[in-house]
This record gives C-alpha cells, sequence and structure tokens, in this order.
C-alpha cells in the first residue's frame, strides 16, 4: 500500500491533486491507515496510471471517469497502448520543435552580428583614399570575384535588400560593358 | 556573417583591381582598427585569417 505523498512524487503530481482525485471519486484509495491516512493498492496504481495516460492526451476529468467507469476489455487495453505510443511521439517532436527553435532563434542572433555599418565602412573606404568612383569599381570587382560574398557583406551592413539588388544589379552591368 | 566566403587573396586582389596600392591597404587597414577595432578584427575573421595573423595585422595597423 502506498501513502498519498509517495502516490503523489511517483507521478509528479501535487497532494492536494490526489485529494482532489479522491473527492470528485474519481480516484479513492482503497484503503486507510490505522490513523486514518489514505493508502493506495496496486489496483489504485494503475488506475492512476490510467488517468495519468488519458490527462496526457488532454482529456478532462469529467471525460476520463466516463472511460474508466466502462469496461475493460482488451480492445480497450489495445487503444491505451496505442495512446501512449502517441503521447509518446507527441512528447518528442515537442522536444524536436524546441530544438528547432533554439537553433533559429541562435540563427538570427548569429547574423544580427555586424561587422559594421554602412555608413562606418564607407568611412573607412574614404578614409583610406578612395572616393566615389573607386567605391563603385570596388563593388563591380567585388560583384565579378564573389558575387555571394558581396551579397553576405552587403547584408551584413544592415542594406535593405532592395538597395543590395540595385548596387549588384549596377555592379554586374558595369563590369560587363 | 556569414555563409558565402570571400578569401585574403580574392579581398586583396579586389583592393588591387581598383586601384589600391600596398600603401593605400595598410592605410585603409589603419583607419579600420583606429575606427573600428571590433569590426577590423570581424572582418579579417571573416576572410579566413588565422587568429595569429590576426594578431600581427592589427599590430601592424596600431
Amino acid at each position: 500500500m502506498m501513502t498519498v505523498g509517495r502516490l503523489a512524487r511517483r507521478f509528479g503530481l501535487s497532494r492536494s491533486t490526489l485529494l482532489y482525485y479522491d473527492s470528485i471519486g474519481l480516484l479513492v484509495p482503497s484503503g486507510r491507515s490505522r490513523a486514518n491516512y489514505r493508502l493506495y493498492s496496486e489496483e489504485d496504481v494503475v488506475r492512476m496510471e490510467q488517468i495519468a495516460l488519458y490527462r496526457e492526451a488532454g482529456l478532462s476529468l469529467e471525460a476520463i471517469a466516463d472511460i474508466l467507469a466502462g469496461e475493460s476489455g482488451e480492445a480497450v487495453q489495445a487503444l491505451e497502448r496505442r495512446l501512449e505510443s502517441i503521447n509518446e511521439e507527441i512528447s518528442d517532436l515537442r522536444r524536436q520543435q524546441q530544438t528547432i527553435v533554439a537553433l533559429l532563434r541562435e540563427r538570427d542572433r548569429l547574423s544580427g552580428t555586424r561587422i559594421l555599418t554602412k555608413d562606418r565602412w564607407v568611412e573607412i573606404l574614404r578614409g583610406s583614399g578612395l572616393d566615389e568612383e573607386g567605391m563603385w569599381r570596388w563593388h563591380a570587382e567585388f560583384e565579378r570575384t564573389a558575387p555571394e560574398a558581396h551579397q553576405d557583406f552587403l547584408e551584413s551592413l544592415g542594406i535593405r535588400k532592395k538597395e543590395i539588388a540595385a548596387i549588384r544589379n549596377w555592379s554586374r552591368s558595369a563590369s560587363n560593358p | 556573417m556569414t555563409t558565402a566566403n570571400v578569401t585574403k587573396e580574392q579581398w586583396v586582389e579586389i583592393f588591387r583591381a581598383i586601384g589600391l596600392d600596398e600603401d593605400m591597404m595598410w592605410k585603409w587597414h589603419r583607419e579600420f582598427e583606429a575606427r573600428h577595432p571590433d569590426g577590423h578584427q570581424a572582418f579579417l575573421e571573416w576572410i579566413g585569417i588565422p587568429a595569429g595573423e590576426v594578431e600581427g595585422i592589427r599590430e601592424k595597423s596600431r
């Protein structure tokens, strides 16, 4: 026989949840100790396993009580086994979902790191002696030598997609007159 | 940054093609280092320069 505290720990529930199940007649402990504490039998534990299974599947306590009140033949047991495996698959999928969300967040964080802003980059190029025309030649050369990296670099400077497309268009026409 | 890589050699080639000579490229490093040291570091890493060489370039740019 098992006390309410031990049963609660075993199923990860609170004592008050089990007391509530008792009060609505969903899971009434079979025995009482001499000091009148609730004691749960092996059969009670099996019933609790079924309750947990249906809870995980999202059924209301009322619906669970209805199901458990009916006869439990082989068909019901087969359905319960199937339900159990579906529950496991769903929690597997939920773990995968959380992992993917975490990865996507990480990716956003990484692509959000900028080497510089556009203005600062222009400042540096100008500071090293490049004029406007030189910068356009730089774009044209970059586009010709490493088009994908050109795109990537412009994105990292925080330039909008439309503007990038325009710059690259211009660069292509300049390098292929 | 970053999926598409441009190598150091390609970068130098681009700069040379638009008329930046060795002196101007060092000036460019100095500008970069003086104004935005973190950006300079990130940029040198981006073009695949090993950590030791990055440190050398930045040292020379200061």
